[in-house]
């Protein structure tokens, strides 16, 4: 079952929601925060060792984003910082950790506003993971339906819907992104015109899914059990609630853990491209997509480094997917 | 046979009907239009530019475009870019050409690699050597395609190695001078498309092949004393050939998809960045033709690979 | 006999020759007299250069179409004024008119009539005399309703069009209804066709459909330094030098230098400065700061770069001052009572930091505005328009006097108590202006105000601040093409085409307004320039106090080109660094 390799990516995974959860405190600056004196500082060094070759138990920084080494920072634990409410509901101003004033931290740099790239990262996974669970459920959801009558009733039905699974597999769903987003009410939060940006592409996923289920309720209908409950007058709905769909639940699983990092994926395309979510909000797509930039990519190495959150999670997710198909063969994509 | 292909052919027309139908209802979803963007420009005239939107029929109904569209269609043209004021068949023919170059290229290369692989992974006896192949794959597929081609491209601008756009084609010069510079100009995306695409197909080969020396018959010859590689290469090879047939069809359309980031990034003049640049400006009419193309792409690979599938599977046409 | 019959025949021949000479001499006299009048030149001042080489510019965009009646973008625009001619040109860089196809212009006292003495002895770059049988033509297309070229609305003045009429063979007299403010500038960028190419597809009314870019290199030709030799879709467009253009430098060379100029389009400003990194491109332009200066720390000494100071381009906020009262925005409507506040604008503008947003935004490369005439343009910027650095406590006194203040957690409330918050809508493609209002959102925080960010796509942005009207404020740019203020009529004017903080003006309008309509249509029918200078110093001043926009920052036009490259002077009028390519050439080796 959940073993070894899958063991690790499951307790990964588990960490990154958690620390998403708790974003607000576990990053030491507020995602808007501009410290404009610091706008493309690189990575803090942080350090044991000082000049002097001295050991700290406690790490520490140098004043100025390490330029001025006659002022040591140390790193500490709840520190105070910038309010927020904690998970939403009560307001705090504990950080789990940072420096003292004027001392900075910048794990993963800044951007040209001069905000944490760490801290924004963290915030930007809510957004993301968010995004990619909400349309691989929809998409999932959808899919199982229509999937699912389309293999148990077969004939028309069945032609009908793999035909529509074609078509929107075809369509340029970039186009109703457009509309999407310019139909939205200004005064919408623009986190929430986002997620319903996402949920219109999990919607419009539904074909891949579909024609996994669509295989499975295939095989399964013909199954002996099911005959048998059909001899005793079961009906198709019946049927597929309670003897198909569950023994299709692996499979559904496996499908989950696989869909979910491609949404991601597609959120980093879209923001990429254009499509994402708002000022100042940050997701793992935006962050990327100021990368295009020659200047960015020339001389701000660090802000390439939140790509490697989206790749963390797609990793661990295939990981588990591999392991939840187990001997069945091939994971199918 | 034939009646299959003629059925699936009939088919395919009736799809991509529906799916101009449907692309031309969901072009009207999102406010304003191509000439909409004139507004900004304060040498135009609001005249000048009602002027214009008559002209390319744009405040007509829908329907009426619609059929109009057809009739252009009729006459080869597939309805003309209000940008560029050609027909759209003619924009599309060249850079068609360019992104099939790019995925035909893409695809031969990833097929070998990931064969390469794929077999490799199942049949090699060291573990570390499968588990190597098989992490290199996983951190590759969990990858952004964006970070992907932005990562080369970095490397490209480090090093100062490779061209980066465009496709070369320098008028001058023999034809292999020039050969050779469109051959330099498509190593950086064709590497990025080899890049995105082999993690899948390593696993689709490895999980085929593993399947099919599994098999029963397999067990046997090996137990006559077949040569393991007469095995593999006669026997378990063509019996993973089906899923992988299907899976080649697939990825012709897919990989044609993929494109579309690759060449955004890289500026190679292919279809995915005129669609992308037309989808902006709102030029419907190149989306569209665009969008057709690329579901021909798509609906023929399908084809092609259930043609195949039916003429060397024995066992589909003993189903039928 | 036979001696005797060629003793004459030997005698007379030496006449008989010299007659046949004479006459041969005669005839050629006066066909290069009485026919093929000489070739007059204009000649430049810029420095005398050496042929060859080839010209790779790096461009955005490609261009979209050759036919100067439908070329609506600025690149194609680009590549048609390489192409052809007018008959006064605007020098870019100096922001005044030229001669160029005329050799001079004669203006009645009263401003109305123009005299166009036309160059003679040019041909067009397929080897046809051109005369003033093709600027009739050109202006017989230009004005017809049925072509609707866009030039048609800048050569209507008054309601009328402009009339044109043939003295002779090179004289052409231009009539306009009224004396006009910009006078011969009007005539810059309408570029002579040739009529012997045009005329078939103008009679059959096909003239819009021609010179696309499939067109065939034999049936375009114009009176501009360049040809168009060839279009490769998707990648270049090359030109090649045109052997008949009629500009010669100061030691008698024919002008163009270099042998082509090739168009590479590579799709984003930033694959623009790859290219030109990687050696594909010679020159590149519209840089944006922080590429400018990723480029110049790199210190390559094979290339130049230029900051040629700021653009006539100047980004402003404006608040949606609309008549709402058909439309049913009930939100918006009740926001209108604080945008409509002059105070309320006056303190948004004290509050915003554009010191900040020249640092951070454009590294220092573009300046703070208080009106919409940028330094850039250096004949009409009015000194009377004060610049006002950044007041917080200004702001807050300007608030305070407007019935507002603020509630316990430091947020900024109307007399009602309703708490100030309101969104700015941009377009997304502008990754300037959208880092420009993160700075602005933070600076409105600091006096209690929430600001939201709304990126949209562009034609979706328009539709909300020219149609639906359903907008709080909004941040754009905008450029003219000419530092003169003529081209602003649209603009200012209410009810005028770009007036986009007012599309639907309520009534009656303010009395700056009013006064800033009177002064615009002064401006137009004056011919003194002095007057004008005047008439328009005031429009800024009313514009600056009574902000209906905001004006924040005006960005500086950046260049680039390698360093053999001479003669090359980015200007601050489009096209930026190609509007003296007949005078660019390689110094040294390319």
């Amino acid at each position: 079952m959940i073993r070894g390799k899958s063991a690790i990516a499951c307790g990964v995974l588990a960490s990154i929601h958690g620390l998403a959860l708790v974003a607000n405190f576990a990053a030491p600056y507020s995602f808007a925060a501009q410290q404009r004196e610091f706008a493309w500082a690189p990575p803090t060094s942080v350090h044991w060792l000082d000049r002097h070759a001295h050991f700290h138990w406690r790490p520490f920084v140098y004043g100025t984003n390490g330029a001025d080494e006659s002022r040591m920072y140390p790193l500490r634990f709840f520190v105070r910082g910038a309010s927020y409410r904690f998970a939403g509901l009560f307001p705090s101003s504990r950080h789990l950790f940072g420096v003292d004033a004027p001392g900075v931290l910048f794990l993963l740099g800044t951007d040209g506003f001069g905000r944490d790239q760490f801290s924004r990262l963290l915030a930007g996974s809510r957004i993301s993971l968010t995004a990619g669970w909400l349309a691989a459920i929809l998409s999932l959801a959808l899919g199982t339906v229509l999937g699912g009558m389309a293999g148990y009733y077969g004939g028309w039905l069945d032609d009908l819907i793999m035909r529509m699974s074609e078509i929107s597999l075809a369509l340029p769903w970039l186009y109703l992104l457009l509309a999407g987003r310019a139909f939205l009410p200004l005064d919408a939060p623009s986190s929430m015109a986002y997620l319903i940006l996402i949920s219109v592409v999990g919607i419009l996923g539904w074909a891949r899914p579909a024609r996994l289920i669509r295989g499975l309720a295939l095989s399964l209908r013909e199954r002996g059990y099911v005959l048998a409950a059909r001899t005793f007058g079961a009906s198709g709905p019946y049927l597929l609630r309670t003897h198909i769909l569950p023994d299709a639940a692996p499979v559904l699983l496996t499908q989950m853990a696989l869909l979910a990092p491609q949404y991601i994926m597609a959120e980093v395309t879209l923001s990429f491209l254009g499509l994402g979510i708002d000022e100042p909000v940050p997701s793992w797509g935006n962050m990327l997509a100021g990368v295009q930039h020659y200047h960015v990519l020339t001389s701000s190495w660090w802000m390439l480094l939140p790509g490697i959150a989206p790749a963390v999670v797609a990793l661990c997710c295939f990981t588990i997917a591999d392991a939840l198909a187990g001997r069945r063969g091939v994971v199918p994509l | 046979m034939i009646r299959f292909a003629v059925r699936r052919i009939f088919h395919a027309a009736v799809l991509l009907v529906l799916i101009s139908l449907c692309s031309f209802a969901l072009l009207q979803l999102a406010p304003g239009d191509y000439v909409d963007a004139m507004r900004l420009d304060v040498s135009i005239s609001p005249g000048t530019a009602a002027a214009l939107r008559s002209r390319y029929g744009l405040d007509r109904s829908l329907p009426s475009r619609y059929f109009s569209w057809w009739r252009s269609v009729v006459r080869g043209e597939f309805g003309v870019s209000f940008a560029y004021g050609m027909p759209v068949g003619s924009l599309l023919w060249p850079r068609m050409k360019n992104t099939l170059l790019l995925a035909a290229i893409a695809a031969i290369g990833s097929w070998f690699i990931g064969i390469l692989l794929g077999v490799a992974t199942a049949i090699t006896p060291s573990r570390v050597l499968e588990h190597v192949i098989r992490s290199v794959m996983s951190a590759l597929l969990s990858t952004p395609d964006v970070l992907i081609g932005l990562a080369l491209l970095l490397l490209a601008v480090r090093t100062g190695l490779f061209p980066i756009g465009g496709m070369g084609l320098i008028d001058s010069g023999s034809t292999s001078a020039r050969a050779r510079d469109v051959a330099a100009h498509l190593v950086l995306p064709v590497t990025a498309l080899v890049l995105i695409s082999v993690p899948v197909l390593v696993r689709y080969v490895e999980a085929a092949v593993r399947d099919a020396l599994r098999s029963p018959f397999i067990q046997a010859a090996r137990a006559h004393g077949i040569a393991p590689w007469r095995i593999l290469t006669g026997y378990a090879l063509p019996a993973a050939a089906n899923p992988l047939i299907s899976l080649f069809g697939y990825s012709i359309g897919g990989l044609v998809s993929s494109s579309l980031l690759v060449e955004v990034i890289m500026g190679w003049p292919g279809l995915g960045s005129l669609l992308l640049e037309s989808i902006f400006s709102r030029d419907v009419h190149v989306v569209i033709g665009a969008t057709l193309v690329s579901a021909l792409f798509l609906i023929t690979g399908n084809l092609i690979a259930d043609l195949l599938l039916y003429a060397t599977d024995p066992r589909i046409r003993v189903e039928r | 006999m036979n001696s005797s019959l060629a003793h004459r025949v030997s005698a007379k021949a030496p006449v008989k020759l010299f007659l046949r000479l004479s006459v041969v001499v005669f005839l050629a006299l006066g066909c290069v007299v009485y026919r093929v009048p000489a070739e007059e030149y204009l000649v430049t001042s810029a420095a005398p250069g050496k042929y060859g080489g080839d010209l790779v510019v790096a461009e955005r965009s490609e261009p979209k179409t050759l036919n100067p009646v439908m070329a609506v973008e600025n690149v194609s625009r680009e590549v048609i004024g390489l192409l052809m001619a007018d008959l006064i040109h605007i020098n870019r860089y100096s922001q005044q008119t030229e001669p160029a196809l005329a050799r001079s212009v004669d203006v009645s006292s009263d401003g109305r009539r123009y005299v166009v003495h036309l160059r003679q002895g040019v041909k067009f770059s397929d080897g046809y005399p051109f005369s003033a049988e093709d600027v009739l033509f050109t202006f017989q297309v230009y004005l017809d309703p049925k072509v609707d070229a866009p030039q048609r609305d800048l050569l209507t003045i008054a309601g009328k069009p402009v009339l044109v009429r043939k003295v002779d063979s090179d004289t052409v007299l231009f009539e306009f209804a009224q004396p006009y403010g910009p006078g011969e500038r009007v005539f810059d960028s309408v570029y002579i066709l040739p009529r012997h190419l045009l005329l078939r597809p103008y009679t059959e009314g096909k003239l819009n459909d021609s010179w696309d870019l499939k067109v065939a290199p034999a049936a375009i030709a114009g009176l501009g330094p360049f040809r168009f030799r060839e279009y490769v879709p998707g990648q270049r467009l090359v030109l090649e030098r045109n052997p008949y253009y009629w500009k010669q430098d100061a030691r008698g060379q024919r002008l163009p230098y270099v042998n082509k100029v090739i168009l590479e389009y590579t799709g984003s400003e930033d694959a623009e400065v790859l290219r030109f990194e990687n050696g594909g491109a010679d020159v590149v332009s519209r840089l944006s700061a922080r590429n400018f200066d990723a480029l110049a720390q790199r210190r390559n000494p094979s290339e130049i770069l230029i900051d040629a100071g700021p653009s006539l381009e100047y980004n402003f906020l404006f608040f949606n001052l609309n008549d709402l009262s058909t439309k049913n925005l009930r939100h918006i409507e009740s926001k209108q009572a604080w945008f409509r506040d002059v105070r309320f604008r006056q303190a948004i503008s004290s509050a915003i930091d554009r010191e900040a947003i020249v640092r951070l935004v454009y590294a220092g490369r573009a300046t703070a505005i208080w009106s919409q005439v940028t330094p850039g343009s250096k004949l009409w910027r009015s000194a009377n328009v004060v610049s006002s650095p950044r007041s917080v406590g200004k702001a807050r006194t300007l608030l305070a006097s407007a019935g507002f203040s603020w509630n316990q957690a430091h947020k900024l409330i109307d007399s009602s108590g309703r708490p100030v918050e309101f969104s700015i809508i941009t377009p997304v493609n502008n990754s300037e202006r959208v880092q420009m209002l993160t700075v602005i959102q933070q600076d409105l925080e600091e006096i209690g105000i929430d600001v939201h960010i709304v990126t949209l796509e562009l034609r979706t942005m328009l539709s909300r601040i020219t149609t639906t009207l359903d907008y709080d404020a909004c941040l754009i740019g905008l450029a003219t093409g000419d530092a003169d203020p003529g081209s602003e009529m649209s603009l200012w004017p209410s009810g005028a085409s770009a007036h986009f903080w007012e599309v639907r003006p309520t009534a009656p309008p303010p009395l700056w307004q009013i006064e800033i309509d009177r002064l615009m249509t002064a401006q137009m029918s004056s011919n003194d320039p002095r007057e004008r200078k005047r008439l328009y110093d005031r429009v800024q001043e009313l514009v600056a106090v009574n902000l209906p926009i905001i004006p924040v920052v005006s960005p500086d036009v950046l260049a680039g080109s390698k360093a053999g490259l001479r003669n090359f002077k980015p200007a601050v009028l489009l096209p930026y660094v190609l509007w003296n390519a007949d005078e660019l050439f390689w110094g040294a080796r390319q």
